[in-house]
């Protein structure tokens, strides 16, 4: 405690908070990042823009402490400090918001927010006053959480808000956000810009970690590049524009994915009829929801994240079965909802959480990309009462070539990929059958450019094959960009369908919202 | 499965092993003995003589059977810790069939009484299942608590409905499982729980359901996601993992005890867990590790005879290698043990080329 004091005061005399010099970090033979210079200042928000692979996440593991560096001075307040362990970098006011949260989920919030931290020494924890610390800071910053909940109980975006205040609690004064908006709506983006910049008017610093051009111009007062582990360019942001960044980021020109959208549907291929499950729940149920997809269209669920459609998702890959409705797939009514029905049926899933749901981590790529085709003649004998391996092999090594899954080998695990290849594994698996339904739930949260791009075109050519696809996503542009029509769940229900060519923005957000702005920006 | 991933796997029990006795020779030298004398006189019990050699396959058989059962159930991802419930109730079965089935032949009724013990085990095996799958129990307590059941009823049967003589004891069984091979005398129990764990080897990773059961146990949640069904592959795991600890308790009877009484099958259920996780969930590890532990055992004797040290220095050893195993395999999953095995492979591939 006693040296964040010192720094603090000596931040009255100067503006730079933070500076790395000639950070550079090597896993085996690979630089992860080479002589990376960063200098933060203080009350700025500071981008570190570049693709999956880029060394982002590396160099911020080394400043909250988690790596070591192999070379390089990090300087606070321009005092040379060493960061050797997270606790370290508490001390010295950094703080972290990861992109796939650090939260106990049995916790409620008020148990996650004061973990590992006690400001006195008497054995009880005075949970009142804590409590009320906790709640003038979430004030100031207007961090809107409901402290005595679960964390399972609440929303991705208010998991979010906890994680900041977490940090805030712990004496933070410079917050890294790693990929915050990856699993946010544009409303609730609008709401932690909103935080970000009450952040940044208390002097506190914010590095903000993105690869998504628009949010990047908005929130950003100056943005450094990085590419394949090195510094490539430190901009102001009025100085710069999107076209400028993203051929610095990716150093080659972006080719922008153009195609027709479908506006004649043909025959359904899944129809919901006034579908309800888990009715009470805002967050986590459907209500009387009523919906088709047709073969060759694709269908974009726009919405803030937590309104149903998870559930949705999981209903139509036979995971949940409704509690009122019929679903019709190919025209026969399901009694039965068990995966491996829907599966038989041709409906591929792309899951929300690939390493919970999709991925087998510690089994191998090869044996990830076979675990549906395992009775497949080509691969087994007698329905699977014995796997022929060198089949298997060339079976894993064609989808590898096939999907541009770059890996070791594909015995590595996949456990060790990055989360662009993990997913094209995914997509690989889901696509090689030539699904007639494929439901694909955020399917390029977390991944660069170049891998969003194919996930996309791979889509694009399902559909234009005959599939009809499901896409539900928190990236507003990207239902805008690949759906033939949209559809906006609120509240667990459809509260409507446009058309995806030339589609109302406007009236979409506002649906997005429930109809009423100041209503969801809280959302 | 990765090469590096399957060098580390192998190579943790090794030198948890040999790090075993490094410690038990110290332990040996404290109290007075001499080690390299002391580990001569565990070796030449365990290999001295042909009957050396035979008794050790002996005690190496139940454990291979108790260690497979554990293995089978880990590889799904539940704990069967009922496998000496399991071990006690196949025997019990095969020593009612023995002694109500008589007058076929003893082929016929070994084959039937062993069937029987799988049958048994697999339904001692199938209720901790039940309750997990339909009620969410945990089957650890579960199966251990039927533990305690089945050696009670084993005790009743002893000294009630099927006592022989004044002892607690049942009759002894007639039809019995030969040691094969004059020169070594390989009991055909061993052989069978060596066949065992070929089968179930090849089940794990040859086939199908194998790959999925497999799957289950390491991501339940994308399991379910791709269609396989779960449920059921549990339950399958806990009725063959209770069948394969119920063959080995009906092996035991037929091959070793002859007959029921106090003290039967006691510890090997725990042993087992030990052992599956020494020999890295392996059926093929599980062998080795389980035959190891009975060239202690049956080593321990001659050198307690041989230089009066207790067969506890022995004891100590067996808890150092689970406890250095389970350590090792911790160990090297720390992240910064990864990277400086990552480093050590990238830099031999590069001298390699």
């Amino acid at each position: 405690m006693r040296e964040l004091q010192r720094i603090k005061s000596c931040g009255v005399y100067m503006k730079e908070i933070l500076r790395m010099e000639n950070m550079t970090k090597k896993f085996g033979e690979v630089f992860a990042n080479k002589d990376i210079n960063l200098t933060i200042m203080e009350g700025e928000v500071h981008t570190l823009l570049g693709e999956n692979g880029a060394g982002k996440s590396t160099l911020m593991n080394i400043l909250i402490g988690l790596y070591q560096p192999t070379r390089g001075d990090i300087y606070r307040c321009g005092e040379k400090v060493k960061i050797d362990s997270p606790s370290k970098a508490v001390k010295l006011g950094l703080g972290m918001v990861h992109q796939h949260f650090m939260l106990v989920e049995a916790m409620t919030v008020f148990e996650n927010i004061i973990l590992g931290v006690t400001n006195d020494k008497s054995i009880f924890i005075k949970k009142d006053a804590i409590k009320k610390e906790i709640m003038a800071l979430a004030v100031k910053y207007s961090l809107d959480i409901e402290i005595d909940k679960e964390v399972t109980e609440i929303s991705v975006g208010a998991q979010q808000r906890v994680e900041i205040l977490k940090a805030l609690y712990r004496g933070a004064e410079v917050l890294i956000l790693d990929e915050p908006t990856a699993a946010l709506t544009d409303i609730e983006v609008e709401g932690l810009f909103r935080i970000i910049r009450k952040l940044t008017a208390e002097k506190k610093s914010v590095i903000f970690i993105s690869h998504k051009m628009r949010e990047v111009l908005e929130i950003s007062d100056r943005i450094t590049i990085l590419r394949a582990g090195r510094t490539i360019a430190t901009l102001a942001k009025d100085n710069t524009d999107a076209a400028e960044l993203a051929n610095l980021m990716i150093g080659k020109e972006l080719v922008t994915c153009e195609h027709e959208k479908v506006t004649n549907t043909k025959e359904n291929i899944i129809s919901l009829a006034n579908v309800s499950y888990n009715k009470n729940s805002k967050h986590s149920g459907i209500r009387d929801i009523t919906l088709a997809v047709g073969k060759g269209e694709i269908l974009g669920i726009a919405g803030v994240d937590g309104n149903g459609q998870s559930q949705l998702a999981q209903m139509i890959t036979g995971v949940i079965s409704p509690e009122h409705g019929e679903v019709l797939l190919h025209a026969k009514k399901i009694a039965k909802f068990i995966p491996g029905y829907f599966i038989a049926s041709g409906v591929s899933h792309i899951p929300e959480d690939r390493n919970k749901m999709g991925l087998i981590g510690t089994m191998s790529v090869k044996e990830n990309l076979v675990l549906k085709r395992l009775e497949k003649p080509e691969i087994s004998l007698g329905k699977g009462l014995f796997l022929k391996n060198p089949a298997m092999v060339k079976c894993a090594e064609n989808m590898k070539d096939k999907y541009d899954i770059r890996c070791e080998s594909i015995e590595q695990e996949t456990r060790n990929l990055s989360g662009g290849n993990q997913q094209k594994i995914i997509l690989a698996r889901e696509l090689e059958e030539n699904p007639d339904l494929l439901v694909a739930v955020h399917p390029t949260r977390g991944l660069d450019v170049g891998a969003t791009r194919f996930v996309h075109e791979k889509m694009l050519d399902s559909r234009d094959n005959g599939c009809g696809v499901l896409l539900i996503s928190a990236d507003f542009d990207e239902v805008l960009k690949l759906s033939d029509r949209i559809a906006v769940m609120f509240e667990g229900q459809i509260v409507g369908v446009y058309s995806g060519k030339n589609p109302p923005i406007k009236e979409i957000s506002l649906a997005m919202a429930g109809k009423k702005m100041e209503q969801g920006i809280n959302a | 499965m990765n090469t590096k991933n399957n060098l580390i796997k192998i190579l943790v029990p090794i030198i948890a092993i040999v790090v075993s006795f490094l410690v038990g020779a110290i332990l040996i030298a404290c109290i007075g003995g001499n080690p390299i004398e002391a580990f001569s006189y565990l070796f030449k019990g365990a290999f001295g003589s042909a009957s050396n050699i035979s008794d050790t396959f002996v005690k190496a058989t139940p454990l291979i059977f108790t260690g497979l059962a554990a293995t089978f159930a880990y590889r799904c991802g539940v704990f069967n810790l009922g496998a000496e419930g399991q071990f006690v109730m196949g025997a019990v079965a095969s020593i009612w069939i023995s002694t109500t089935l008589t007058g076929i032949p003893a082929p016929l009724q070994l084959v039937i009484s062993i069937a029987g013990g799988a049958i048994a085990g697999g339904l001692w095996g199938v209720i901790p299942g039940i309750l997990k799958i339909t009620r969410g129990l945990n089957e650890m307590i579960v199966s251990i608590m039927l533990n305690y059941v089945a050696i009670l009823f084993m005790g009743y049967l002893y000294s009630g409905p099927l006592r022989e003589g004044s002892v607690p004891q049942t009759g002894s069984v007639t039809a019995r499982l030969p040691k094969l091979f004059s020169q070594i005398k390989i009991p055909a129990g061993f052989i069978i729980a060596l066949v065992l764990a070929a089968v179930i080897y090849y089940y794990l990773f040859y086939t199908s359901s194998g790959f999925k059961l497999r799957t289950v146990g390491l991501n339940r949640t994308a399991a379910e996601y791709n269609g396989f069904p779960v449920k059921k592959l549990i339950l399958i795991s806990f009725i063959v993992s209770g069948a394969i600890a119920g063959i080995g308790g009906s092996v035991e009877l037929h091959g070793t005890q002859f007959r029921l009484m106090s003290g039967f099958g006691e510890g090997y259920g725990f042993d087992g867990v030990a052992i599956a996780l020494i020999g890295q969930l392996n059926p093929v590890g599980t062998v080795l590790v389980a035959y190891l532990f009975a060239v202690l055992r049956k080593g321990a004797t001659t050198m307690q005879v041989g230089t009066g040290l207790p067969t506890s220095v022995i004891d100590i050893i067996q808890a150092l290698v689970i406890v250095f195993a389970v350590a090792g395999s911790a160990f090297v999953n720390l992240p910064k043990i990864r990277q400086v095995f990552t480093n050590l492979t990238g830099k031999s591939k590069k001298e390699g080329k």
